[in-house]
Formats: structure tokens, sequence, C-alpha cells
């Protein structure tokens, strides 16, 4: 890849999705637009990048920062947060909210589903009750065609494969020829919609549970500064931020204690 | 990135398992086989009886009666013995060819896979935590994703491959998924399943490398008969951190690398004993 398809590439991702594609990263960014470009039938990638460079931003500017978005996810990722769910954290949650019965979840970085499903999947198992309160789950991507797919429910072998046990696969999920669909009651209890993080936010409610983990590793320090800052005015008393694994708010945002359920770290408003 | 629905397609388009070794597997799964079953199970497939008996009277002396049935091989030989004898003869089809994408030429596939096999056999006794029985046909079939996964290899991508390693300093699997966006752990699982082996052998395979997703011993099992495998073949004296298996991993099968140093020997004398007889399959 030259480096100026290199250099046009990440600053268009960059500018659209805040992702930091460094210097070395061109193996990477020639990998995913090899893809691409074979679907949408230009002979190179250099051929796609110099078409992307020629006009105007469109469908396949926005098919690029796809592209470039790194959709790794898995039922019940980590284990160790859904654990913390069932043991500490939505039986608080539960006496904390018990006179008002209305929580509120997001999930910043929803992709194609499979950790807005496992939480639905945990309340279901041991926490039904409170799909009977006012309970909204907002579930928000910045790629429109991952949200499709998690609003549709239906994953492959593979995918059902990553993380998903076999009890709640045949609990959860009906066969539908080589693929496998999430309960539709389940999926109806999610609200489904597009949000850049990095650009304006769509109005959101006061939010009892954020997740948004393995998100913002792949952003710059200011850009997680702003995000944190949102989120931190979004989150009610009592609220529980959820980030990834090697995720912090530590020299980011002062306005969140850590506190620690076991393997799992939490964030919450300070006092 | 690869599509993932071709390669779920290609995984279930690959020949069946042999059936009797099948339900040889789920029958040692359950736990409560008996002679009788084991015999009758193996009688049925004709192909089958003739190479175990071939392998029963090579290992006979000259002394002891020619075995001359399915039950009576299983009496001399034992449940278990004959077990493996019979998935090793159901996968060594699949795994003798060349994997050009992994570099390894006519036979080492298989080689290996033995290796792994006879590490799972040998260690067990040595591990405090319980192994399950399918631990021998996770061990021996672990790397079967390698032969989906080749397919996808082009020199291209494992150019990409080999990139992301060196630039993002990982291994191969991590490579692979990130290139692909989907490992050779996950090709055999998808196999494994494909073939209809038991849950456990599918958990086994597709997390021989990582294995605290799988949340089951037989992956850390498998993961430990690996590294052995990969020990024995490199030769006892070469020193290689890659080659050390994880101390978090020996610690859940209530192993220690000291008990491991000791055990290595006994590995690399076994495999060289009963190589030959899975070879001769």
């Amino acid at each position: 890849m030259t480096v100026v398809d290199f250099d046009y590439v990440r600053t268009f991702v960059r500018q659209q999705a805040a992702i930091v594609l460094e210097p070395g990263k061109e193996y990477l960014v020639e990998s995913r637009l090899q893809t691409l470009a074979r679907k949408e039938n230009f002979p190179s990638v250099e051929s796609l990048v110099q078409q992307l460079r020629q006009s105007p931003p469109n469908g396949m500017h926005r098919k690029m920062v796809d592209a470039m978005t790194t959709n790794e996810t898995s039922f019940f990722r980590d284990l160790h947060p859904f654990a913390a769910l069932r043991q500490s954290i939505l039986p608080e949650l539960l006496v904390r909210r018990a006179k008002e019965r209305q929580v509120n979840f997001w999930c910043g970085a929803a992709s194609s589903g499979q950790e807005v499903y496992s939480v639905l999947m945990t309340i279901q198992e041991h926490f039904p009750e409170l799909l009977n309160w006012n309970f909204r789950f907002i579930a928000t991507d910045l790629c429109a065609a991952v949200l499709a797919r998690a609003q549709a429910g239906r994953y492959n072998q593979l995918e059902v494969n990553r993380g998903l046990p076999a009890n709640l696969l045949v609990k959860y999920f009906t066969a539908k020829g080589v693929e496998w669909e999430f309960s539709p009651e389940l999926r109806r209890r999610v609200e489904f919609s597009e949000l850049n993080l990095i650009k304006d936010w769509p109005s959101l409610p006061s939010l009892d549970l954020v997740f948004l983990r393995n998100v913002l590793i792949y952003f710059d320090v200011e850009t997680k500064k702003t995000i944190l800052a949102k989120i931190r005015r979004l989150l009610r008393p009592g609220g529980i931020l959820l980030l990834g694994g090697a995720e912090t708010t530590l020299g980011l945002d002062e306005g969140f204690e850590r506190i620690v359920f076991d393997k799992t770290t939490c964030y919450r408003l300070k006092p | 990135m690869v599509d993932l629905n071709t390669l779920i397609k290609q995984a279930n388009e690959l020949p069946a398992f042999p059936a009797s070794a099948v339900r040889l597997a789920e029958l040692v799964s359950r736990g409560d086989c008996d002679v009788q079953e084991v015999a009758e199970l193996i009688s049925f497939d004709p192909a089958l009886t003739v190479k175990l008996l071939r392998i029963a009277n090579s290992a006979a002396s000259a002394s002891e009666q020619r075995i001359g049935t399915a039950k009576e091989a299983v009496l001399r030989m034992g449940i278990e013995q004959v077990f493996a004898l019979v998935i090793a003869c159901g996968a060594k089809p699949f795994l003798q060819g060349a994997v050009p994408g992994y570099d390894l030429k006519d036979g080492a596939l298989w080689r290996h896979s033995v290796a792994a096999a006879v590490a799972a056999e040998a260690v067990a006794p040595f591990c405090e935590q319980e192994i399950p029985p399918e631990g021998f046909t996770a061990a021996l079939l672990h790397d079967v994703g390698k032969l989906l996964m080749n397919r996808f290899l082009s020199a291209e991508i494992l150019g990409y491959i080999h990139r992301a390693e060196e630039v993002e300093h990982c291994g191969r699997l991590e490579a692979e998924a990130l290139i692909l966006g989907v490992h050779h752990g996950e090709l055999g699982g998808l196999i494994a399943q494909h073939w209809k082996l038991p849950e456990r052998v599918i958990l086994g395979i597709t997390y021989h490398h990582n294995p605290v997703p799988g949340m089951d011993p037989i992956c850390e099992f498998t993961y430990l008969a690996n590294h052995i495998a990969k020990q024995i073949e490199a030769g006892l004296d070469h020193k290689d951190s890659v080659l050390v298996p994880s101390v978090e991993v020996l610690r859940r099968l209530g192993l220690n690398l000291d008990a491991l140093d000791k055990f290595y020997p006994i590995a690399a004398c076994r495999y060289h004993a009963v190589s030959r007889r899975y070879n001769s399959v």
C-alpha cells in the first residue's frame, strides 16, 4: 500500500470514527480493504482508494470505515463481568431502584449484538422480574451494517460457538436453516440505533448501567476524555459503567470512583 | 477477513468421520461402555475389524494365541487402547497429508497429532485434576482445523498473517483471528461439530491455544498435550520460552513446572515406544 493511500485512509477513519491507525498498520488496512475491494468489484485496493479519494464522502466511504472497525465480539466476553452482573451489580440495582422500578441500560458499542443479548440472558436467567419493570435497554453502534445484524439476532455456527454455553443456545435460540436466531421476545426489549461516539449524541435517558467495553482503546486521549465526560453526565448516582479489562477512567476523568467486584472493575460517580 | 458462512459450508462438506469411531467416542464419553458393547460396535465395521486384528496380532507375542475376533482384541488390549486405535484409524486419513499453509510436509501434522495424543495419555495420571475420557480424542484432533484454514491461506493472506505476528508481537492464532476473523482452533471445533463428536472434544479442540474461555479442564489438558508434543518434537534439550506451558494452566491441572520437567523424558520415551502403533493404523 502506498504511503499516500495509507495516509488518506487513516486520516479519514480517524476523522469519522476516531480510530487511530499508527504507521506499521498498513498490512491491516490493506488486508481489510482487500476484502472490500473484491466485494465491490475493484481490481485492487489501490483502485478502490483512488475512487474514494476522487469522490465526495458517500456509501463507499462508509463501507471503508465499517471495514476498518474491529468487530471482534463474543457472547459473555471475558466471563467475569457477567458474573459480576449476576452476583453484585444487578442485585444492588434491584434494591436501589426497588421503589421506582425503572432502569435504563445502554450498550454503546453493540456491534452484532452478542454483548446485549448476553446481558439479557443473564437478566432472564437470574433476575427476570427486572423485565417487568420500566426497563429500557438502548443498544447503539457506529456501524449500520452490524447494527442491522444485531437487530436481526441471527448468528452462524462459529458465532454461537464463541462463548455461548450449549444450554443457553438451546434455551434462547432457534435454528433457522444454518443460522441460529435469538429469542424474538427478548430481542424486542432492545432499542437499536446508530450512534457515533465521537460525534453529537442523540438524546439518551439518564442511565443505570453503561457497557462500553473494549472501545475506548481505539481512541486518542482527548476523545476518551470527551466520551467519558458525556457518560458521566448521563450516569445516575449509583449507576455503573463497565469498560474493557484493559481500560480505565484513571487519568481521564476524575468524576468516577473505581469499584471492584471480584475480577471485575467498574466505575460509578464519585459521591 | 474470510466469509464465515463459506467456512462453515466447507466444514460441513468435509467427509464424515467414521460412524463407528463417532459412536465409540460417544460411548466412552458416557463412561459406561463395556467390552461387549465395544466389540459389537467394531464388528459392524469390517474394515475397522481387519485393522484392529492386524494391530492386535502384530503386538501379540509368538506364544500368545492369535486374536481372531473383535471381542478377543478388546479383551486382550483393553477398552482404552482399542478406543485410542479406533480414533486414530478414523483420524489418520484426514491428518496425514501436507498442510503447506503451516509449512507442514506429508505426515508432519499426523506425527504432531500422535505426539499430542501420546502426551495426553502419559500426562493424565499425573494431573490432580480429573481428566475427562475425551482427552485423548481432543489431543489427537486438536489441529484438525488447520486442514480447513489451509484452503484460505494464499501467499497474500500468509503475508498479512506473518506481518501481523511481527507488528503486533502476537502468536499465529491471534494473527489468524486479526486477519481472517477466525483461527484454526475454532475451525477445528466446527469440524468436530460436523463430525458429531462429543461436546468436550469440540471444546478441547476449539480452545487448545487459549483454554480459559473454554471453561472446562479438557481445554487446559489439550493445551498441555500440544505443548508437550511440541517439546518432544523439538527435542528435550531445545529451550524456547514459547514451548513452556503457562504456569496458571499447570496449576489448574494440579501440576507444576518441576513435575513437568521430570515428566518430559517419560513422555518422550512413551512417544517413541507407541507412535509406531498409531502410525500403523
